[in-house]
Protein backbone atom coordinates (compact mmCIF):
# COMPACT_ATOMS: atom_id res chain seq x y z
CA UNK A 1 0.00 0.00 0.00
CA UNK A 2 1.28 3.47 -0.86
CA UNK A 3 1.56 6.07 1.88
CA UNK A 4 -0.33 8.77 0.00
CA UNK A 5 -3.06 10.41 2.00
CA UNK A 6 -6.45 8.69 2.00
CA UNK A 7 -9.09 11.17 0.79
CA UNK A 8 -12.20 11.91 2.80
CA UNK A 9 -15.46 11.52 0.86
CA UNK A 10 -17.95 12.40 3.58
CA UNK A 11 -20.05 15.55 3.79
CA UNK A 12 -22.30 16.35 6.75
CA UNK A 13 -25.91 16.47 5.58
CA UNK A 14 -27.11 16.90 2.01
CA UNK A 15 -24.85 17.59 -0.97
CA UNK A 16 -25.74 21.08 -2.11
CA UNK A 17 -26.53 21.47 -5.84
CA UNK A 18 -24.42 24.66 -5.77
CA UNK A 19 -21.40 22.55 -4.71
CA UNK A 20 -22.07 20.21 -7.65
CA UNK A 21 -22.22 23.17 -10.05
CA UNK A 22 -18.98 24.58 -8.66
CA UNK A 23 -17.29 21.16 -8.99
CA UNK A 24 -18.19 21.09 -12.70
CA UNK A 25 -17.00 24.68 -13.18
CA UNK A 26 -13.58 23.85 -11.70
CA UNK A 27 -12.83 21.63 -14.71
CA UNK A 28 -13.09 24.32 -17.39
CA UNK A 29 -9.31 24.83 -17.43
CA UNK A 30 -8.61 21.10 -17.93
CA UNK A 31 -8.67 21.32 -21.70
CA UNK A 32 -7.97 17.65 -22.51
CA UNK A 33 -11.27 16.52 -20.97
CA UNK A 34 -13.91 15.61 -23.56
CA UNK A 35 -16.63 14.16 -21.34
CA UNK A 36 -17.84 14.20 -17.77
CA UNK A 37 -20.16 11.65 -16.23
CA UNK A 38 -22.10 12.41 -13.05
CA UNK A 39 -24.23 10.25 -10.84
CA UNK A 40 -26.39 11.93 -8.21
CA UNK A 41 -28.15 9.77 -5.66
CA UNK A 42 -31.31 11.36 -4.27
CA UNK A 43 -33.34 10.33 -1.23
CA UNK A 44 -36.65 8.87 -2.43
CA UNK A 45 -40.04 9.03 -0.66
CA UNK A 46 -40.50 5.27 -0.49
CA UNK A 47 -43.75 4.03 0.99
CA UNK A 48 -43.29 1.08 3.37
CA UNK A 49 -46.34 -0.50 5.02
CA UNK A 50 -48.34 2.66 4.43
CA UNK A 51 -45.69 4.94 5.93
CA UNK A 52 -43.73 7.49 3.89
CA UNK A 53 -39.96 7.90 4.19
CA UNK A 54 -39.16 11.52 5.16
CA UNK A 55 -35.36 11.32 5.41
CA UNK A 56 -32.39 8.97 5.63
CA UNK A 57 -29.88 9.19 8.46
CA UNK A 58 -26.47 7.91 7.28
CA UNK A 59 -23.71 6.53 9.50
CA UNK A 60 -20.43 4.88 8.59
CA UNK A 61 -17.36 3.09 9.87
CA UNK A 62 -15.27 5.91 8.53
CA UNK A 63 -11.75 4.50 8.75
CA UNK A 64 -12.77 1.30 6.98
CA UNK A 65 -14.95 3.13 4.44
CA UNK A 66 -12.10 5.42 3.42
CA UNK A 67 -9.66 2.53 3.03
CA UNK A 68 -12.21 0.62 0.93
CA UNK A 69 -12.87 3.74 -1.16
CA UNK A 70 -9.15 4.23 -1.70
CA UNK A 71 -8.91 0.71 -3.12
CA UNK A 72 -11.88 1.31 -5.43
CA UNK A 73 -10.31 4.58 -6.60
CA UNK A 74 -7.02 2.82 -7.34
CA UNK A 75 -8.74 -0.05 -9.22
CA UNK A 76 -10.82 2.33 -11.33
CA UNK A 77 -7.85 4.54 -12.25
CA UNK A 78 -5.99 1.40 -13.38
CA UNK A 79 -8.95 0.16 -15.44
CA UNK A 80 -10.06 3.38 -17.17
CA UNK A 81 -8.13 6.33 -18.66
CA UNK A 82 -9.64 9.00 -16.40
CA UNK A 83 -8.51 12.57 -15.96
CA UNK A 84 -10.40 13.05 -12.70
CA UNK A 85 -12.60 11.27 -10.20
CA UNK A 86 -14.51 12.96 -7.37
CA UNK A 87 -16.72 11.17 -4.88
CA UNK A 88 -18.87 12.58 -2.07
CA UNK A 89 -21.30 10.77 0.23
CA UNK A 90 -23.54 12.29 2.90
CA UNK A 91 -23.51 11.48 6.59
CA UNK A 92 -26.26 12.41 9.02
CA UNK A 93 -29.75 13.40 7.96
CA UNK A 94 -30.66 13.90 4.30
CA UNK A 95 -34.30 14.72 3.54
CA UNK A 96 -36.40 13.31 0.71
CA UNK A 97 -35.51 15.09 -2.53
CA UNK A 98 -31.99 15.99 -1.39
CA UNK A 99 -28.74 14.63 -2.86
CA UNK A 100 -26.82 12.04 -0.79
CA UNK A 101 -24.24 10.71 -3.28
CA UNK A 102 -22.21 12.53 -5.94
CA UNK A 103 -19.87 10.59 -8.24
CA UNK A 104 -18.08 12.60 -10.92
CA UNK A 105 -15.66 11.16 -13.49
CA UNK A 106 -13.96 12.89 -16.41
CA UNK A 107 -12.03 11.55 -19.36
CA UNK A 108 -10.71 12.49 -22.76
CA UNK A 109 -13.73 10.67 -24.26
CA UNK A 110 -17.21 9.87 -22.97
CA UNK A 111 -17.13 6.07 -22.71
CA UNK A 112 -14.49 5.62 -19.99
CA UNK A 113 -16.13 8.43 -17.98
CA UNK A 114 -19.58 6.81 -18.20
CA UNK A 115 -18.41 3.26 -17.51
CA UNK A 116 -16.15 4.25 -14.62
CA UNK A 117 -18.90 6.35 -13.04
CA UNK A 118 -21.36 3.48 -13.19
CA UNK A 119 -18.86 0.97 -11.79
CA UNK A 120 -17.92 3.29 -8.90
CA UNK A 121 -21.60 3.71 -7.91
CA UNK A 122 -22.13 -0.07 -7.87
CA UNK A 123 -18.98 -0.65 -5.82
CA UNK A 124 -19.86 2.11 -3.32
CA UNK A 125 -23.23 0.48 -2.69
CA UNK A 126 -21.76 -3.00 -2.31
CA UNK A 127 -18.45 -2.37 -0.56
CA UNK A 128 -18.53 0.74 1.63
CA UNK A 129 -19.57 0.29 5.28
CA UNK A 130 -22.31 2.91 5.25
CA UNK A 131 -25.76 2.42 6.76
CA UNK A 132 -28.94 4.31 5.94
CA UNK A 133 -31.70 4.55 8.52
CA UNK A 134 -34.99 5.43 6.85
CA UNK A 135 -36.89 7.88 9.04
CA UNK A 136 -40.65 7.91 8.46
CA UNK A 137 -42.93 10.92 8.73
CA UNK A 138 -44.18 9.62 12.11
CA UNK A 139 -40.54 9.52 13.35
CA UNK A 140 -40.33 5.72 13.51
CA UNK A 141 -37.55 4.16 11.46
CA UNK A 142 -36.28 1.10 9.68
CA UNK A 143 -32.83 0.20 8.34
CA UNK A 144 -32.40 0.39 4.59
CA UNK A 145 -30.89 -2.56 2.72
CA UNK A 146 -29.32 -2.21 -0.69
CA UNK A 147 -30.87 -4.45 -3.34
CA UNK B 1 -7.97 -11.72 26.73
CA UNK B 2 -9.60 -8.38 26.03
CA UNK B 3 -11.36 -7.61 22.74
CA UNK B 4 -12.93 -4.33 21.72
CA UNK B 5 -16.30 -4.72 20.01
CA UNK B 6 -17.74 -1.96 17.85
CA UNK B 7 -21.12 -2.24 16.18
CA UNK B 8 -22.97 -0.36 13.47
CA UNK B 9 -26.39 0.19 11.91
CA UNK B 10 -29.22 -1.86 13.34
CA UNK B 11 -26.78 -4.00 15.36
CA UNK B 12 -25.76 -0.88 17.33
CA UNK B 13 -29.38 -0.67 18.55
CA UNK B 14 -28.96 -3.74 20.75
CA UNK B 15 -25.19 -4.16 21.11
CA UNK B 16 -23.23 -1.18 22.42
CA UNK B 17 -19.54 -0.62 21.76
CA UNK B 18 -17.69 -2.35 24.59
CA UNK B 19 -14.54 -3.98 25.84
CA UNK B 20 -15.11 -7.66 26.42
CA UNK B 21 -12.96 -9.81 28.61
CA UNK B 22 -13.31 -13.22 27.04
CA UNK B 23 -11.67 -16.41 28.15
CA UNK B 24 -11.53 -19.46 25.98
CA UNK B 25 -12.26 -17.56 22.77
CA UNK B 26 -9.47 -17.90 20.28
CA UNK B 27 -11.06 -17.26 16.90
CA UNK B 28 -13.60 -14.99 15.22
CA UNK B 29 -15.91 -17.99 14.76
CA UNK B 30 -15.93 -18.59 18.52
CA UNK B 31 -16.50 -14.88 19.10
CA UNK B 32 -19.53 -14.97 16.77
CA UNK B 33 -21.03 -17.91 18.68
CA UNK B 34 -20.44 -16.07 21.96
CA UNK B 35 -21.99 -12.82 20.72
CA UNK B 36 -25.02 -14.59 19.23
CA UNK B 37 -25.67 -16.16 22.65
CA UNK B 38 -25.19 -12.88 24.52
CA UNK B 39 -27.20 -10.87 21.99
CA UNK B 40 -29.87 -13.19 20.53
CA UNK B 41 -31.14 -10.70 17.88
CA UNK B 42 -27.71 -10.98 16.23
CA UNK B 43 -28.36 -14.61 15.34
CA UNK B 44 -31.17 -13.56 12.99
CA UNK B 45 -29.13 -10.96 11.07
CA UNK B 46 -26.67 -11.30 8.22
CA UNK B 47 -23.47 -9.55 9.28
CA UNK B 48 -19.80 -9.18 8.44
CA UNK B 49 -16.79 -8.74 10.68
CA UNK B 50 -13.85 -6.43 10.33
CA UNK B 51 -10.76 -7.22 12.38
CA UNK B 52 -8.61 -4.17 13.12
CA UNK B 53 -10.23 -2.23 10.24
CA UNK B 54 -9.95 -5.02 7.64
CA UNK B 55 -13.00 -6.96 6.48
CA UNK B 56 -12.52 -10.67 7.02
CA UNK B 57 -14.25 -13.42 5.04
CA UNK B 58 -12.93 -16.43 6.90
CA UNK B 59 -12.24 -17.41 10.48
CA UNK B 60 -9.20 -15.65 11.90
CA UNK B 61 -7.35 -16.05 15.20
CA UNK B 62 -7.85 -13.31 17.76
CA UNK B 63 -5.30 -11.75 20.07
CA UNK B 64 -5.70 -9.49 23.07
CA UNK B 65 -6.25 -5.85 22.12
CA UNK B 66 -7.94 -6.64 18.79
CA UNK B 67 -10.86 -4.52 17.63
CA UNK B 68 -13.70 -6.41 15.99
CA UNK B 69 -16.40 -4.50 14.10
CA UNK B 70 -19.81 -6.16 13.74
CA UNK B 71 -21.46 -4.83 10.57
CA UNK B 72 -24.94 -5.46 9.15
CA UNK B 73 -25.48 -5.35 5.35
CA UNK B 74 -24.29 -2.06 3.85
CA UNK B 75 -26.84 0.44 2.58
CA UNK B 76 -24.95 3.47 1.35
CA UNK B 77 -25.75 5.47 -1.75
Amino acid sequence: MSDRKVKDIFINGKIDPMFIGESIAKHSDKKNIGGHSLFLGQVRNDEIDGKMVAAIDYTTYKELALTQMDQIREDIFKKYPLSCMHIYHSLGTVKVGEICLFVFTSSIRRKPAIEACSEIVERIKAELPIWGKEIFEDETHQWKENS
Amino acid sequence: MEIEIISFGKIAEFMANQRLTVDGIKTTAQLKDFLEQEFPPLAGIKYKLALNKTIIQETVELKSGDTVAIMPPFSGG
